[in-house]
């Protein structure tokens, strides 16, 4: 049953990413100013908004394990598998945020890159998630996890900074689209497409986000099999 | 033929393959470490029976 449910979660997904890239590259307009090189927001943005809110999900997940790490240490490791997978998952998804990016402003705006409020503070959020994978990799001992809460926990804080930086700062990133100043927003004939996008790597995001949580659930319990047997040992 | 069109269109070929590069690698490497994983537990349950 449970294989069933995945498999049709797993078709549902990839339904929605067929349909959803049908959309932005043969439904949506070409952007009056852009032209095609818009269609990058069908990715871009989707993928931004995913990190964000796996990044949340570390943030609670760390959350959880500083809190129950003592009183309730199974669920204090459940807990912390989520807190990896969110950092995970949403360290590949701020990736593409980073690449796409790029690519669409090299056309946009002539440049690469530039140290502007908006990406510097998404670099500096995936250089932090990054140093929590490599701590999580590379250090040994009972504190391990614990540092890396406590890391997920002050990561997060930088997500409303890379939020607001564009409302706070002037910067060469584009003004919000949405919840911007008067005037902002997306024509309809694009609004269709940009939600589909958005409903696609949202499920596609879950999907793997789960994948992660069991293989590192799966990798808690086999360690902890292990330490049990060469106790008894 | 419109230059900057064309270069328009590669960069959103490229920015599309990328993404779908990554995140393909990810759920691969995610699906190799799934079966090291269970191999592990089905190692460690022969062993001790």
């Amino acid at each position: 049953m449970k294989k069933l449910l995945i498999g049709a979660y797993a078709a549902i997904t990839i339904a929605l990413m067929v349909w959803g890239f049908y959309q932005a590259i043969y439904v949506a307009p070409l952007d009056a100013e852009q032209g095609e090189i818009f269609r990058i927001i069908f990715y871009h943005v989707p993928s931004a908004s995913v990190a964000f809110l796996f990044f949340a999900v570390s943030l609670l997940g760390s959350i959880g394990f500083l809190s129950l790490r003592r009183s309730s240490p199974d669920w204090a490791q459940r807990a912390d598998a989520w807190a990896l997978a969110g950092a995970e998952v949403g360290v590949v998804f701020c990736t593409v945020v980073l690449i796409t990016g790029p690519l669409w402003g090299r056309r946009a705006w002539g440049i690469w890159w530039t140290w502007d409020a908006r990406l510097t503070t998404t670099l500096v959020l995936w250089l932090i998630y990054v140093s929590y994978l490599l701590l999580r990799r590379f250090a040994a001992g009972p504190q391990v996890q614990t540092l890396a809460a406590v890391l997920g926990i002050f990561g997060a804080l930088d997500v409303p900074i890379v939020y607001m930086s564009n409302r706070w700062w002037r910067t060469q990133h584009p003004a919000p689209v949405f919840g911007g100043s008067q005037g902002s927003g997306m024509d309809k004939s694009m609004l269709g497409p940009f939600m589909w996008n958005m409903l696609a790597w949202f499920c596609w995001g879950v999907f793997v986000l789960i994948l992660r949580y069991y293989a590192e659930r799966k990798h808690q319990l086999n360690a902890a099999a292990e330490a049990e047997a060469a106790l008894e040992a | 033929m419109d230059i900057a069109k064309v270069i328009d269109h590669q960069f959103v070929v490229a920015a599309y393959t990328v993404t779908w590069v990554i995140q393909l690698a990810y759920l691969a490497w995610l699906g190799i470490k799934w079966r090291a994983e269970k191999r592990a537990a089905a190692r460690r349950t022969s062993n001790t029976q």
